[in-house]
């Protein structure tokens, strides 16, 4: 039964609330169908290769939030925490795309995944470089790794530099303020579905004030209702190339990162009550992470990922239900079979989709906050944060300065979330080191 | 179970009132904010732009230019009232005859009764002369013109690319009111022009062609961007990055930094059809991603054979 807390990690909900709920997931998954947008425009690929690659991606991504969600024996993490398709992967996709087509990124995708998949059982073992505080660290660099989409949707901002408008100003602002409200205010219904109702509403206030979210969501009658996924001339065959084994090896352990915060954030906010991390829900939904990988590879879709968004969303109506993760994947790959439904719901104004990942993204980077000074703090734990956190951050702030330093730094500091891990774990030994020595010599005094 | 004191419900009843006070003021937002309108710029095709700004200096000068055409040069106050709608901070206007005479200019008011016929950019552009160019370029609809010039009252060049639409007016009076953007976008149509205005060029006059095509101040070269031609096997007759084909370089043979070669590519893809965009990864030492650019490859009936007219520009950027 749904209490103070909305539904529990283990509570099924009625069925409608399981729809609904689901639906509301759904609404933020979508937001990631611009990357096989992207991808096939970027190679001139007609719209029944768009079509294509759009259907595989989501079929992946919904049978991989299916099995992670489920929880499952030896896989999945039983916790609501989506799959997506994963932007990191873009640019390698899009070159091994130019190279050997989509064989080439089909292939190397699969690896990819393999990839996370072999990095999944190692979690288990980094039990000790990975304390509460550094987990809560990482927790909040998830929701700090979607402020540069999440602010520049909310501004409607497609292209780099481009002008903004007044209109989509107000649309995100008032999406943001009814998602807020409806979650502060509102009472059970209202709460739970805040996302929902904020998205619906925006996107009636961007009909109305711009004409081009009309446009956008008139050209839907153009498509089919329903069509059978085709499996085109483009995507036969599945090849590999060495060249391309370093770049998907760098962004895979890069994912797998980001996943392990994803799945972290899912385990706190579904199980506040445990006193510490529990790996083995995390090694399976990493494992999970890597099959959606290359099930994605292996179906002809882009990369899969898990959605910061999404446990956000889960975090902040209080509804982290794991069937609601099953029914968001079950639908994701129901709406795979029609495409003009596809393109209504990617047809949600940018300003909107700002507003919610504004919305989630909050929440996971509080999460995080409070997590990390959950226990007695010290100076140590300043400086491990303080200068993860640094170097997380001057990958957003500077990255024309990494650009400069030589290939192995670059490798590594991509983007916060990677950034500020490593460095914390780094950092966190290396500060140890004094406690390691102490320990040693305790023991060598016990032997004697 | 407690009973609610009359402190509660009265805390109850202001908090319903408050919640309800916004959520009208929501609902009137939406319904206020409805436009009863439907688009002036039906007739006007802007799907080629990528970017907001620049369709929205081409729909500025477009409703400048109809507002001359319906009431003659009597509009051209509307331009001057300061708080008018023609005075943006973002782009001016300016008007000519098609002699060259300015007749108004919103950011120098000192040009207007000169005729600035023969006047060129830093670089040797005859910037008038190229405006009536490209109304007269059947590829080029708002006939753009890439350019150098100044910002008014400043002192340093800055990049400008300017629209412009030809005006009949009411008096008899042949005129063309422009607009442009410092520092402007690269829009992927920019370089769709210049190539077809070239391939076209080719086709008419032949070899005579190159040297025009190959002019620094020719419509055909502008910034970073330099159409070039190449023949089937690769041989290039007008390079694509220096004035000259001293150093022949196997365009067919180029790849890209992830190995992708966007010419023999292309060259593929125009078996079936007469244009064709590919992309391709560049490399800055100043961004850690590859960036990528894009490449716009036309081919042309040229001396018993093809020849393929090609430019290069940036592809529009995500915003992160």
């Amino acid at each position: 039964m749904a209490g103070r807390r909305g539904y529990g990690v283990n509570e099924l909900p009625p069925a409608t609330h399981l729809l609904v709920s689901s639906l509301q997931h759904v609404l933020l998954m979508v937001t990631s169908l611009v990357i096989p947008i992207l991808f096939a425009s970027q190679l001139g690929g007609s719209p029944e290769f768009t079509a294509g690659l759009i259907a595989f991606s989501m079929l992946a991504a919904g049978v991989g939030s299916v099995i992670q969600s489920v929880g499952l024996p030896f896989i999945g993490s039983g916790y609501l925490c989506p799959n997506v398709c994963g932007p990191s992967y873009f640019s390698v996709s899009l070159s091994a795309a130019w190279i050997g087509g989509v064989a080439l990124t089909r292939g190397m995708t699969i690896v990819a995944g393999a990839v996370e998949m072999a990095l999944a059982p190692l979690i288990q073992r980094l039990r000790r470089v990975f304390p509460a505080f550094i987990v809560g660290l990482v927790v909040a660099m998830v929701g700090v790794s979607i402020l540069a989409p999440a602010i520049s949707s909310f501004f409607g901002l497609a292209l780099r530099d481009d002008a903004i408008r007044s209109a989509d100003m107000i649309i995100g602002g008032v999406s943001l303020l009814v998602m807020v409200l409806a979650n502060l205010w509102g009472r059970r219904l209202a709460k739970m579905y805040c996302l929902l109702i904020g998205t619906l509403v925006g996107w009636g206030l961007a009909v109305i004030l711009a004409p081009e979210y009309w446009h956008d969501l008139a050209a839907a009658s153009d498509l089919p209702m329903l069509a059978v996924p085709s499996l085109g001339s483009s995507f036969r065959g599945i090849t590999f190339d060495l060249r391309m084994v370093i770049p998907f090896v760098v962004i895979a352990v890069s994912g797998s990162l980001k996943s392990f915060g994803n799945l972290l954030a899912a385990q706190g906010i579904s199980e506040p009550g445990l006193k510490e991390t529990d790996f083995a829900p995390i090694r399976k939904g990493l494992l999970a992470d890597g099959f959606s990988t290359v099930l994605a590879g292996l179906l002809g879709g882009v990369a899969v990922d898990t959605s910061s968004s999404n446990v956000g969303l889960a975090g902040a109506t209080r509804v982290t239900s794991r069937w609601i993760g099953v029914g968001a994947g079950g639908i994701f790959v129901v709406l795979a079979f029609f495409p003009r439904l596809i393109l209504i719901l990617s047809a949600i104004p940018r300003p909107v989709m700002g507003a919610s990942l504004i919305f989630a993204g909050s929440f996971m980077v509080c999460t995080g906050m409070k997590q990390m000074f959950s226990e007695p703090w010290d100076e140590r734990k300043t400086f491990v944060v303080g200068i993860s956190f640094f170097f997380g951050m001057s990958t957003a702030f500077l990255p024309g300065l990494y650009a400069r330093t030589p290939r192995l730094v670059q490798t590594f500091f991509t983007d916060p979330l990677p950034t500020a891990t490593v460095v914390a774990v780094l950092v966190n030994q290396l500060l140890g080191l004094d406690r390691l020595v102490s320990r040693w010599r305790w023991r060598q005094r016990r032997r004697r | 179970m407690r009973r609610r004191s009359s402190k509660d419900v009265w805390e109850g009843e202001v908090l319903h009132r408050l919640r309800a006070g916004v959520a009208s003021v929501l609902l009137l937002l939406v319904i206020g904010a409805a436009p009863a309108c439907r688009s002036r710029y039906a007739d006007l095709d802007l799907s080629c732009y990528s970017y907001r700004d620049t369709r929205r200096l081409v729909q500025h000068v477009y409703d400048a230019a109809r507002l001359l055409q319906e009431e003659g040069l009597a509009g051209l106050t509307q331009f001057r009232e300061r708080s008018g709608r023609f005075r943006t901070d973002e782009f001016y206007l300016y008007v000519y005859r098609t002699d060259g005479t300015n007749l108004y200019h919103a950011g120098m008011p000192e040009l207007e009764g000169r005729n600035l016929w023969e006047v060129t950019d830093k670089d040797g552009k005859p910037i008038t002369q190229l405006v009536l160019e490209a109304l007269r370029d059947p590829n080029n609809p708002h006939a753009w013109v890439h350019y150098s010039w100044w910002e008014p009252g400043s002192f340093y060049p800055v990049p400008k690319s300017s629209c412009h639409f030809e005006v009949a007016t009411p008096e008899g009076e042949k005129l063309f009111v422009g607009g442009g953007l410092d520092y402007p976008h690269e829009e992927r149509e920019f370089i769709r022009i210049a190539v077809d205005s070239a391939a076209d060029l080719l086709e008419e006059r032949g070899s005579e062609a190159l040297l025009q095509i190959a002019d620094p101040i020719s419509a055909f070269n502008y910034r970073d961007v330099r159409v070039f031609v190449f023949r089937e096997n690769g041989e290039m007759l007008v390079a694509p990055a220096i004035n000259s084909t001293f150093s022949q370089t196997n365009l067919l043979e180029c790849a890209d930094e992830v190995g992708h070669r966007p010419f023999a590519h292309a060259l593929g893809a125009l078996e079936a059809s007469e244009a064709v965009w590919e992309i391709f990864m560049a490399r800055s030492r100043y961004q850690t991603r590859l960036l990528r650019k894009c490449l716009y490859v036309r081919k042309a009936a040229w001396d018993d054979g093809e020849a393929y007219i090609a430019a290069i520009t940036d592809l529009p950027q995500p915003p992160y």
